[in-house]
């Protein structure tokens, strides 16, 4: 009987080592956070996005030069008071154009302000294309404001265009 | 010395920590970062400005182009003779047969996929030129530039009319 009771202790616990799987979840984890991250940059709540009823999906934001167009402030409240609080908090008055710098910083134009538009397009364009991103990759990702007047969407392709960035993305939310 | 027993000390409990938990808060954050990334999805429609024309490529093209107007109230005409959308509502709520009704341009894509297929008879790519007002709300334009994705033409011409 002893004996049995001293064989039955020797048996070696069989435990799994959860180690591995918390790695991977972890390591899963990051590339989410990172992944959202890259995707959400730039989207400026002040925006009232436009629908489309056909339109792809947005997989790939690497390469994105984001521009927010924004509607008159009077329109944009009427519509949404959170959107003109945030607008007033972040920007000065009369900015029609938004983006945000590599420190993810707002910075506002108004309409007079081309040609610095156009400056910071060149600029966001040369830091990508030093970190490796072909030219092709690299796309005017404008968010203009259902109601803003087209004349601030042409304004921001024409500012892009003279940057060299001939490839537009015009940001949308599907029609259903 | 027999009578003496050997005490012996207790049987250490070995410490473990109990890990369990913080994998379920690991999946609970990883559901959340798929679901958060699925949820924000903006879509997009890819145009392509066509670059200043050269020398080799200013020659007439072989089929005439498209013209699309869009005027400050958001009237859209096929090559100003056909009314192919109505002046925009904004007042419409998003996601109502009214709204989606605004939003489809089914004649403009039908205009739009014959013009291709000319272009395509003489292999030639479709030539699209987009004259928008500058009152123009852009939800009009953007309803444009999904009709040509409908229609499979991802490069076209872009200009700012004067204010009719």
């Amino acid at each position: 009987m002893a004996k049995k009771n001293a064989r039955s202790q020797e048996e070696v616990k069989s435990e799994m080592d959860m180690s591995p799987m918390i790695d991977c979840c972890f390591l899963l984890l990051m590339f989410f956070i990172v992944n959202a991250a890259q995707i959400t940059v730039s989207k400026d709540p002040s925006v009232n996005m436009p629908n489309a009823v056909s339109a792809s999906e947005m997989k790939d934001a690497n390469g994105c030069i984001v521009i927010n167009v924004f509607a008159d402030p009077e329109i944009m409240g009427a519509k949404n008071a959170k959107s003109l609080e945030k607008y007033n908090k972040t920007y000065n008055p009369g900015t029609i154009w938004g983006v945000a710098d590599a420190n993810q910083n707002s910075i506002g134009y108004n309409s007079g302000q081309m040609q610095e538009l156009s400056d910071f397009v060149k600029k966001q364009k040369d830091s990508m294309e030093s970190k490796g991103i072909k030219p092709e990759m690299i796309r005017l990702y404008l968010r203009g404001d259902a109601d803003a007047p087209w004349s601030r969407s042409s304004g921001a392709i024409q500012a892009a265009a003279a940057a060299g960035v001939t490839n537009i993305v015009f940001g949308t939310l599907p029609a259903q | 010395m027999a009578r003496h027993k050997k005490i012996q000390p207790p049987e250490e409990e070995e410490m473990t920590s109990n890990i369990s938990s913080m994998i379920d808060c690991c999946f609970l954050l990883l559901i959340y970062f798929l679901v958060a990334t699925s949820l924000v999805s903006e879509k997009k429609l890819d145009i392509n400005i066509p670059s200043t024309p050269t020398a080799a490529s200013s020659k007439k093209p072989k089929v005439d182009p498209g013209n699309i107007y869009v005027t400050s109230s958001g009237v859209v005409t096929w090559n100003k003779d056909l009314t192919v959308g109505e002046a925009y509502d904004a007042s419409l709520v998003p996601g109502t047969p009214a709204y989606l009704q605004q939003r489809r341009m089914d004649s403009l894509v039908e205009s739009l996929k014959l013009l291709k297929e000319q272009a395509q008879a003489v292999e030639a790519d479709p030539v699209v030129m987009l004259h928008g007002s500058g009152k123009a709300p852009h939800q009009r334009i953007v309803d444009v530039m999904a009709a040509l994705a409908e229609a499979d033409i991802h490069s076209v011409g872009l200009s700012t009319t004067a204010d009719e």
